[in-house]
């Protein structure tokens, strides 16, 4: 992946997963890197325990068109998640599958409530490989949101978990 | 790399609240309904000046009554709201009063789907019982949408025809990079259309067909004299064109993407995007047709662009139309390519 393309990520988990904060995190990084970045939710009817997606693009290029059918990165945090994403699965595209990562997340100890830091973490590392953000502003600007909170010890330690996961 | 520092990362929604504040709104009535919800709560919640009505009817009026007072006031609706308000939006036609409303596509027929379309370019254009005579603007970029809403809000209150911003639920929902620095302007003042103290009989409904068809023919010269100062359309790549694609909002800005993207292969094509729905810029598209073999219309709608289009072209022209309809369907850059690759 150049860096002059656009990366496309799709996001998908149930509503109050987290979702939109990881959305938003990753766009905000990549801004913090001079790039240009755009989101678009997309939920359900349902007030809840529906789906929520986020389509997010990062790059350098002026994002024009916020949707897309083929994400080169896509994150299923459930079961019904993985049901709603099904024609957006590709031979090219990167899947990251919760259900490949729980006994990890077990054993390293990331609760229920952290496993979308954990997997910020995972996405964290690659896209900083790829130069589309930056480990330490990431951490910054996860901080600024969730810091002030009780769990962030636990949300932290998910977040780096995370990292050494994708490495 | 770096961004300009006016640059801000923002949802369409809150850009639309920036621009109607930025354009001197005292208030906005309305009654909230997806995709435009967040209009009305980011208005909210930057401490403006709100009614949240029993239904859109009563926003509706709510706005035309406002109007008159002189209050800078406007709504924001959406499908079966964009409906329940067309009676106002048609008193507000026949009145003249500078009625200012976000319209933000989402599916039909009906309930439909409460995220995009491009079917409710009919509604806004024709809805009602009269002859279009509305000001009808189509974003195609989240920049493009904060400058239609300040010219909605100023060519309103100059010309006193009622205006609709007619984006989408993608255009709203979207968070992107915006710096409204650049894109200031001067506002119009409002004032009372009746001053106080002033007997005015003003009238919606008449006694005799000859004084409505002068009421009607008034207001079509009036709008005709000044279709060529609001007329807007973008061409790109139209001089040497041999096909001519026509496209209008989100689904305008992706053509122009693609339109790169088909030059790069060898294809000879141009967009005409209008970005007045009414009037269009009928000027500008007769004389990009001219040269061309044929015009594909893409739409999320089964045709109603494409029934505006062929409405306003020269009787002279003749040219052949291709379609590409989804009906109440995004439309991808990647699509619009390999569809018009083939012909």
């Amino acid at each position: 992946m150049l860096k002059n393309e656009i990366l496309k990520i799709l996001l998908a988990g149930d509503g109050g997963q987290g979702i939109q904060l990881l959305s938003d995190i990753i766009c905000r990084s990549a801004i913090d890197q001079g790039l240009q970045a755009a989101s678009i939710p997309n939920y359900g009817l349902e007030q809840r325990g529906g789906v929520s997606l986020s389509f997010v693009q990062v790059g350098i290029k002026e994002i024009i068109y916020p949707k897309f059918t083929k994400p080169n990165i896509l994150l299923i945090m459930s079961e019904q998640a993985r049901a709603r994403v099904k024609q957006h699965q590709f031979a090219e595209t990167k899947i990251i599958d919760i259900v490949d990562f729980k006994i990890k997340m077990d054993e390293v100890g990331v609760s229920a409530k952290s496993q979308n830091i954990f997997f910020l973490g995972m996405l964290t590392k690659m896209l900083a490989a790829m130069d589309f953000c930056n480990q330490a502003t990431v951490l910054k600007l996860l901080e600024k949101k969730l810091g002030a909170k009780l769990d962030w010890e636990e949300n932290k330690k998910a977040f780096e978990q995370g990292l050494l996961c994708a490495a | 790399m770096s961004h300009s520092s006016g640059q801000k990362f923002m949802t369409g929604a809150e850009i639309a609240t920036q621009a109607a504040v930025d354009a001197g709104a005292e208030m906005m009535y309305g009654y909230p309904i997806t995709p435009v919800t967040e209009v009305f709560t980011n208005w909210i919640k930057q401490g403006q000046k709100y009614l949240q009505t029993e239904d859109e009817i009563a926003a509706g009026f709510a706005v035309c009554g406002a109007a008159m007072a002189g209050q800078k006031a406007f709504t924001a609706t959406s499908g079966p709201g964009h409906i329940l308000m067309q009676d106002a939006l048609s008193m507000a036609e026949g009145m003249r009063l500078p009625f200012v409303a976000i319209v933000a596509q989402r599916g039909g027929p009906s309930s439909g789907t409460v995220i995009y379309s491009q079917q409710e370019v009919t509604l806004a254009c024709f809805g009602g019982n009269g002859e279009g005579l509305r000001l009808v603007y189509s974003p195609g970029t989240l920049a493009e949408l904060y400058t239609l809403i300040r010219r909605a809000f100023n060519e309103s209150w100059q010309y006193y025809f009622p205006a609709i911003v007619l984006t989408d639920g993608y255009t709203v929902k979207t968070r992107g990079l915006v710096d409204l620095e650049n894109l200031k302007m001067e506002n119009v003042v409002s004032a009372p259309l009746v001053v106080e103290g002033e007997i005015k009989h003003w009238p919606n409904i008449f006694t005799f067909e000859e004084e409505l068809y002068s009421e009607v023919m008034k207001s079509k010269t009036d709008f005709d004299k000044i279709t060529a100062n609001i007329a807007t359309a973008e061409e790109y790549q139209t001089d040497d064109a041999e096909i001519l694609l026509i496209a209008h909002g989100i689904v305008g800005a992706a053509t122009k993407v693609a339109v790169d993207q088909l030059r790069s292969a060898g294809k000879k094509v141009g967009l005409f995007r209008p970005i007045t729905l009414r009037p269009l810029a009928a000027a500008r598209l007769n004389n990009a047709v001219k040269k061309v073999k044929k015009i594909i219309c893409i739409e999320s709608s089964l045709g109603q662009l494409a029934r505006i289009i062929k409405d306003e072209l020269a009787p002279d022209i003749q040219v052949s139309f291709e379609y590409l309809q989804y009906p109440g369907l995004g439309i991808e850059i990647d699509e619009i390519v390999s569809r018009v690759s083939k012909f």
